[in-house]
């Protein structure tokens, strides 16, 4: 080969290297920028008056008087819509049979949409849900709703070779030449009338509990149990990672017997994470019975057993790289061994022991799998600290996957599908940055 | 005696200390660490009781059902009377999801890795850590949403454009390499300048033809499928290849680290260029702690659970052909997880009892990939430390 | 190779009387120095099956300096370092012979390591105080060894300063970290730090190979400064600096002590070629 071909070779070769680097970079960047910026519009987003009707009434935050004004105010551009829908009742009745049966189905459907976008009509009966009892909450989910009013969807078969087609059908056509067919201009052009749009910001998306599973509210309960859960294994892995760190360092002798607990430890590290789930239901829960069934106290065990491995190794290597001569100065000064290890090195690796800590913490905290069989559950509220040995928790990991696959209304409430992930992941990244500064700033500490 | 001797004697006992007190201090000593020696062995008594208890609720599964139907028998009706445990096309889709993230991400691992650690300076190399490291940090919950709520939509209604695209801008370069180098090698040694240049570029002109016409026959190919669903074994490998990266680049970059100085700079001396450096020297020096590497890699892919659960579709046959990555399938760890729920009422009934046995078999290959990759590393620091 | 005797003018019954000892006249007789403190009969160290010290007889001096030089690997931190039991560190070494400090077999049975290291203090190659504060460097020895009055800790870091010539330098800042000294100033910190716990024996490991001219000199006037307080042993590649600061020089050549004599006599007029070899720098 040429010096020219052979150049070539080693441009591409270097590209191909800095190609995987941009990939991983992109996949990043994909995954992070839609979580974030969707996970943000369930906290700051166009809220309508319907929800600050439902922070008022199930949150008791916000201000009576603004809200009875605004209420008034959107009454009296729906007023309008109602009179509608009781004139066109009434001109219903004077229909014959079958005219009267085509327009009911019709009509069933816009009604159904209308207490979709409004909450409900007046003379319906107190609805059983708390979903059903309020509007359209946020501006862009109402302006979806509006499109279901204003058009109906179809599917298209004609063509057996492809698969359907959807397409949409305006409904006031349906309805020309009955008093109904004006409700629909002017829904379209008095929506903002009637809902009052406003740009919020929920705080209370972290702060408040869920209502009617994620319909409506906050996901504190979610957030609570994820950091009882993490900060729970970590009371049991710390010490204990640390611990046998000390001993895997200072004490241990080459041998079998210390080659062994290595594999061990590597072994243990290797455990799929489903396997700890199993491994906790069957021995925590079914055989120590540490709790009735599933119980925080259990999952942060099971979790606890999960993270020790990378404990023991980031202490470790903490702990090796204490520079030899501070041994040296201290055992040379009398010390006893063990003072030495107290007093002189565990304080000098702290800053690696810890940051291995914080990033098991916040791989704790992200994990489902092992929580699934021992700690999690779908539908909760917050729990008390007292109840954590026995109760179960809500947890951010298992909800998100709970919502997003298993809820009944998974495709409306995909913002708090995101709120979730957002915050599951901020809190590990969070994590694992404070892991960092922490590092930097007990060095320097260190350093002088 | 003199006063001196005396001052002595009393000196000399600040350190020499009475046969009882030195037996205390070393049985104190001895009790100590054999302590620490106990809370340090914890967790290979951790490994044994996830052993002990994982097979103890396996094995009743295997003596009701036996072993043959676990393992060749596709149908998994476990809710059905009689209910029907075949788990092979579980296992088979495990492994074609492993497989599959496995041929994206070794490749790419390894060649970041080779960037990492050969041709990036040290200061862009700070910058790119943090990337592999936040990979790393993202909760495999938040990977399986993404695949289920963005990558699947994608995936099902622009699949087949999406997947030209990739042919494209995949293999186009990768073509035109091959092209250059084999003319090349093709007309090396005719010796008539005239007659090599006119070959040369024949030879070029025949082949980019042939190129071409591949891409595109190809590629008009792939933006004619209709992916049917998006949750399928591709978008799961997808997502899990990305999962398995920064174990592999990591433990690679590691592997390629321990390759000392002496050996690059001996090569670079006669000549190499640094791919031919990397490709002929560095590569096979590291190739053990690199495939320590990706055994790793792909242990966290088939032992990984949400992804696969949220957006694998979950559906117990063997794809049809069986490579056919656009299907959904249905993994071990899934089937351990969503299955779970509805068994854990009836404890002690084979729907329970199978579900462990898919655990026992996942722990069993991660204990013997793990054994391998660390007996490939330790050989690897034995072999590079020339003992 | 036979290990020369010490080369001490009245060598027998040593423990009764203040020997008679060759001193340049610009080095005074210590009052009350002069016995033997450290003695070595057919001290051996080994490391697994390699002996490091080879049946070493030596007697240190008490309240003296005594210089152990030698090239590189040739047992003269080994040595040193067996006399606090610091080698028990290195896993697989072992001694044999005795080595009697005080008339107590250091490598007894019945020895208690960490109060024999109280007793015999030692500074190192390189500065290494703890990353912790001025005062907690030197507090460090006596908390260990009981001492949790704060009164009492700070009379003791103050005369501990004091003795390392290091208080007037950082009164003002005893609450910072030690580690943002230099270089001198850290090295003499761990000579306060091991002053602190009062020892008798000063074990000095080139303690000045990691310091600039100017901070050698510092710490050699503090040597001087010491002399006469404690029993000194310094290793040093530095020949001059041997003959600068010590009053007798120990001289290893592969484990071997080739010969121990009174500086002034051993760079004077050496006994053994080897010596002369060494100190004319015709091997090093």
């Amino acid at each position: 080969m040429n010096l020219g071909t052979r150049k070539l070779l080693d441009r591409a070769f270097t590209a191909l290297g800095l190609g995987s680097i941009a990939v991983m970079a992109m996949m990043l960047l994909v995954v992070l920028v839609p979580i974030v910026s969707k996970g943000f519009s369930a906290i700051v987003f166009k809220s309508t008056v319907e929800h600050r009707k439902m922070v008022f009434n199930e949150f008791h935050r916000g201000n009576r008087s603004a809200l009875e004004k605004e209420i008034a105010a959107s009454d009296a551009a729906r007023r309008n819509v109602y009179d509608m829908l009781s004139r066109f009742e009434s001109e219903l009745m004077l229909m014959n049979e079958d005219k009267q049966q085509e327009y009911t189905e019709k009509y069933d459907q816009v009604k159904s949409a209308l207490r979709g976008l409004l909450g409900p009509l007046p003379g319906d009966s107190e609805p059983a849900l708390t979903r059903l009892t309020y509007g359209q909450n946020r501006w862009e989910k109402a302006e979806e709703k509006l499109q279901e009013l204003l058009y109906e969807k179809k599917w298209d078969y004609s063509n057996p070779d492809v698969v359907a087609k959807e397409y949409f059908v305006s409904r006031s056509a349906g309805f020309e030449g009955t008093s109904l067919a004006r409700l629909f201009p002017y829904v379209e052009k008095n929506i903002d009338r009637m809902l009052l749009p406003e740009w919020t910001f929920y705080w209370g998306f972290i702060t408040d509990s869920s209502v009617d599973s994620h319909i409506f509210g906050g996901i504190w309960p979610e957030i609570q149990g994820t950091l009882f859960l993490a900060i729970g294994a970590m009371l049991f892995a710390f010490p204990l990672g640390v611990i046998a760190a000390i001993y895997f360092t200072e004490y241990a002798r080459e041998g079998f017997f210390n080659s062994l607990l290595r594999s061990a430890n590597s072994t243990l590290a290797g455990v799929p994470s489903i396997v700890f789930g199993l491994f906790g239901l069957a021995f925590f829960i079914n055989t120590l019975k540490v709790s009735e069934s599933k119980s925080v106290l259990a999952g942060s065990l099971t979790l606890a057993i999960m993270i020790l491995p990378t404990i023991i190794r980031a202490a470790e290597e903490a702990i090796l790289a204490v520079p030899k001569t501070y041994r040296e100065a201290s055992l040379g000064l009398g010390s006893t061994k063990w003072n030495t290890i107290v007093t002189v090195i565990l304080p000098a690796a702290l800053p690696g022991i810890l940051t291995g800590g914080v990033i098991s913490l916040g791989r704790a905290a992200g994990e489902t799998a092992p929580i699934i069989f021992t700690a999690a559950v779908s539908v909760g509220s917050a729990i008390g600290l007292a109840d954590v040995f026995t109760s179960p928790t809500p947890a951010l990991s298992w909800n998100i996957y709970n919502l997003a696959s298993e809820h009944e209304a998974a495709a409306e409430i995909r913002h708090v599908q995101y709120g979730m992930v957002l915050s599951l992941i901020s809190i590990v990244l969070l994590l694992n940055l404070s892991a960092v500064i922490l590092r930097a700033r007990i060095s320097k500490k260190l350093k002088g | 005696m003199s006063s001196e001797d005396t001052a002595r004697q009393v000196r000399s006992s600040a350190f020499v200390v009475s046969a009882r007190k030195r037996k205390l201090q070393k049985i104190s000593k001895m009790a100590g660490e054999s302590t620490l020696l106990l809370i340090a062995s914890f967790v290979a008594v951790v490994v044994l009781f996830i052993f002990f208890f994982v097979a103890r609720d396996a094995v009743p599964f295997f003596q009701i059902r036996g072993f043959s139907e676990f393992f060749t028998s596709t149908n998994w009706y476990p809710a059905d009377d009689p209910p029907g445990f075949g788990s092979l096309a579980i296992i088979y889709g495990s492994l074609m999801v492993t497989v599959g993230s496995a041929l994206i991400a070794i490749p790419m691992g390894i060649t970041a890795a080779i960037c990492l650690s050969d041709v990036l300076p040290f200061s862009v190399r700070q910058y790119v850590k943090p990337i592999i490291e936040m990979l790393a940090a993202i909760p495999s919950v938040a990977f399986g949403f993404f695949a289920l709520v963005i990558l699947a939509p994608l995936l099902q209604n622009f699949g087949g454009p999406i997947l030209m695209w990739t042919w494209w801008l995949i293999v186009s370069p990768f073509l035109l390499l091959a092209i250059i180098v084999v003319s090349e090698l093709l007309t090396a040694n005719i010796a008539s300048e005239k007659k090599r240049k006119i070959l040369h570029a024949t030879s070029l002109g025949v082949f980019g033809l042939i190129a071409l016409a591949l891409l595109f026959f190809v590629g008009r190919k792939l933006q004619g499928i209709e992916i049917l669903t998006g949750t399928n074994a591709l978008n799961v490998s997808i997502i899990l290849s990305f999962m398995a990266l920064p174990t592999i680049v990591s433990v690679s970059e590691d592997a390629l680290q321990a390759v000392g100085r002496e050996l690059r700079e001996g090569s670079y001396a006669l000549g190499a260029t640094r791919a031919e450096t990397i490709v002929k020297t560095i590569l096979p020096a590291a190739s053990s702690g690199i495939l320590a590497a990706v055994i790793l890699g792909i242990m966290r892919s088939l032992g990984e659970t949400m992804v696969v659960w949220m957006a694998s579709g979950n559906s117990s046959h063997i794809p049809d052909p069986w490579f056919n990555y656009l299907e959904s399938v249905r993994t071990l760890t899934a089937t351990i997880a969503g299955d779970m729920g509805e068994a854990d009422q009836v404890t002690g009934s084979a729907r329970f009892h199978v579900l462990f046995a898919m655990g026992l078999l996942l722990l069993v290959i991660s204990f013997v990939s793990n054994f391998i990759s660390e007996r490939i590393i330790v050989r690897q620091r034995k072999v590079l430390s020339g003992q | 190779m036979q290990s020369s005797p010490e080369v001490v003018e009245t060598s027998q019954n040593a423990s009764k009387s203040v020997r008679e000892i060759y001193l340049p006249p610009e080095r005074k007789k210590v009052s009350g120095g002069g016995v033997p403190h450290v003695s070595a009969k057919n001290f051996s160290v080994y490391y697994g099956e390699f002996e490091a010290v080879k049946k070493v007889n030596a007697d240190i001096l008490s309240k003296y300096v005594t210089a152990i030089i030698g090239p590189s690997g040739c047992g003269k931190s080994t040595f040193l370092r067996a006399i606090n039991r610091m080698n028990d560190l290195i896993p697989n070494s072992h001694t044999t012979g005795s080595l009697m400090f005080d008339g107590e077999d250091v490598h007894g049975k019945f020895t208690d390591e960490v109060l024999l290291r109280k007793k015999i203090g030692m500074v190192f190659q390189k500065p290494n105080p703890f990353p912790k504060s001025i005062f907690d460097n030197i507090a460090y020895g006596p908390r260990l060894h009981g001492i949790k009055d704060k009164k009492t800790l700070e009379g003791i870091v103050e005369k501990s300063l004091r003795k390392a010539a290091l208080w007037d330098e950082v009164c003002d800042r005893l609450d910072k970290n030690a580690l943002g000294m230099s270089g001198g100033q850290q090295q003499r910190l761990c000579f306060a730090r091991t002053l602190a716990v009062e020892p008798e024996i000063l074990l000095l490991d080139e303690p000045t190979s990691a310091l600039d001219p100017k901070a050698t000199a510092k710490i050699e006037d503090l040597i001087q400064e010491l002399r006469g307080s404690y029993t000194i042993m310094i290793v040093t590649h530095n020949m001059q600096q041997a003959s600068r600061v010590s009053d007798f020089t120990m001289f290893f050549y592969e484990g071997v002590l080739v010969e121990h004599a009174p500086t002034a006599q051993l760079f004077t007029k050496p006994k053994d070629s080897m010596t002369e070899d060494y100190i004319t720098g015709r091997f090093s």
